[in-house]
């Protein structure tokens, strides 16, 4: 590992504050309505959400990010920020990510010198842009010359660390189990990365149905220890 | 003749008697729209979609732009389901493009769509609205047809709308459901539902209040259903059910548009009345 792939590292920390730790992306509504409430049921979760859910959206969204930063196509970044936020008819996930993409590019923009996450933040405040954790992640991963494949598969495991950590809380789960869901997906992430990249253009954002609606449903969950 | 299976252009606009009429209407090959038929006498007239077909066959394309006036209003529906039979070689496609001048009002209430054993089919749905416009539209994906009763036995729908207000993309919804590929009943996809249906409601005027009301509205409905209903990132909602019949979610639509309708224009909506 040098020292590019490690300063990329940092950034998927789940401890580096972009306030993962408060999002659980619909698994709260599943928990409450007591269809994941173990291991078994939570990784089972978590691979839908990962297969589909991330696949779709944040995953190929990094590949294309990535791309248009190769290719200097910076409009087409911006399109992508707004088709990844639009994409998410959940008022609290698209509200949770968005507050995620900007506290991250906050933190990346003092760690590192990329001139991208300026102009990136520039459009942000005056031409419309919204703010995804996807993209500063990618803008991060470019300019650190991590290659592709890393930047998307880096991105795929820290979503799926913050969710196994609120997991571990929400559920709860021992951390011993949670490790053990986090080292048996190794495979699947990988797998995931090589699916990404055999996607079309055309496949962006697709949705899947349940998890789509457990993230509505959330807002009107009583009991809450999650904003979304 | 062009390359398309089947065109179909209209443009309604709003009279001097403030009456809704066609200004322009035309259709060429499998497509087809009925005199419109005003309601109770309404101003607003209803517009019946149909396919002399029966149903879009394989590689079928079809090709819909609909421009509602200036302060215009229009109920766009079909007289019955959209059926998409086997498609052996190629998806069948159709795409609509859909523009609401300033003020106007919409309702788009397709029929459902029923996917034959091995059927594929992609569709795609562009509003274009102007400020002040209004919309509201209604999709509902059933399990399809087998001769062996078996549910979900097409290959693939997908489904791609888009609504840009002011020129601004403020929604992008992409269903894509390929039952040979994953699981349908598993856990974050279908959970064991057969039918899932879509409403959209674009307008500068709705709020929380009126999520508030349409949660009332959803919460006194009974069956077996899954419901989420949430703001759009800017001016509307959007609701999403998931059922086990086509007769469950298009009860629950209706009521939500009954009391969008009192909301917005203070009169109950008039009955499509198909059969």
């Amino acid at each position: 590992m040098n020292n590019q792939t490690l300063s990329l590292f940092q950034l998927c920390d789940s401890n580096f504050p972009t306030g993962a730790f408060s999002h659980s992306f619909g698994l709260e509504t599943y928990i409450q309505n007591d269809l994941v409430h173990n291991a078994e049921t939570f990784s089972n979760w978590l691979h839908v959400y990962l297969e589909e859910q991330l696949t779709y959206s944040d995953g190929l969204a990094a590949r294309l990010v990535y791309d248009a930063l190769d290719s200097g196509d910076y409009d087409r970044i911006w399109e992508l920020d707004r088709l990844l936020t639009v994409q998410c008819l959940a008022r609290e996930t698209r509200e949770g990510t968005h507050r995620m993409g900007v506290q991250m590019l906050k933190m990346a923009k003092k760690l590192y010198e990329a001139p991208m996450l300026a102009v990136y933040q520039e459009c942000i405040k005056k031409n419309g842009a919204f703010g995804h954790p996807v993209i500063v992640f990618t803008i991060a991963g470019h300019f650190l010359k991590v290659d592709r494949d890393t930047t998307v598969l880096y991105y795929l495991y820290t979503s799926v660390i913050n969710l196994v950590q609120n997991a571990v809380r929400a559920i709860p789960l021992g951390q011993t189990s949670g490790q053990q869901i986090i080292y048996s997906l190794q495979n699947n992430l990988i797998e995931t990365v090589e699916k990404i990249n055999l996607l079309d253009e055309e496949d962006l954002g697709v949705v899947s149905p349940g998890i789509e609606l457990a993230q509505m449903q959330h807002e009107r969950v009583h009991i809450r220890i999650f904003s979304s | 003749m062009s390359d398309w299976t089947g065109i179909l252009e209209l443009d309604a606009q709003k009279n001097q008697y403030g009456k809704t009429i066609t200004k322009n209407v035309f259709f060429q090959g499998a497509f087809k729209v009925m005199r419109p038929v005003y309601h109770n006498r309404s101003n607003q007239p209803c517009y019946y979609l149909l396919n002399p077909g029966g149903g879009y066959l394989d590689g079928d394309t079809y090709r819909m732009r609909i421009t509602v006036g200036e302060q215009a209003m229009v109920t766009l529906t079909t007289q019955s389901a959209t059926k998409v039979y086997r498609t052996p070689t190629k998806h069948a496609y159709q795409e609509a493009e859909i523009f609401l001048q300033v003020g106007s009002h919409l309702q788009y209430l397709p029929d459902p769509l029923i996917a034959y054993k091995g059927a594929s089919y992609y569709q795609k749905t562009i509003f274009r609205m102007d400020k002040g416009a209004s919309l509201l539209y209604t999709d509902i994906l059933t399990p399809g047809w087998s001769p062996d009763g078996e549910a979900f036995s097409y290959d693939s729908i997908r489904l791609k709308t888009e609504v840009y207000l002011e020129n601004e993309l403020i929604v992008f919804d992409h269903i894509h459901l390929n039952p040979h590929e994953k699981p349908m009943d598993s856990i974050g996809v279908m959970e064991g539902y057969t039918h899932l249906g879509s409403f959209l409601i674009v307008s500068e005027q709705s709020d929380v209040e009126l999520e508030e009301k349409l949660v009332e509205v959803i919460n006194d409905q009974s069956g077996k259903f899954k419901v989420g209903i949430s703001q759009l990132a800017k001016a509307g909602l959007s609701i999403r059910v998931m059922a086990n019949t086509t007769q469950l979610i298009e009860r629950i639509f209706a009521d939500c548009h009954s009391l969008v309708n009192k909301e917005w224009f203070g009169t109950e909506p008039n009955p499509l009345r198909k059969y």
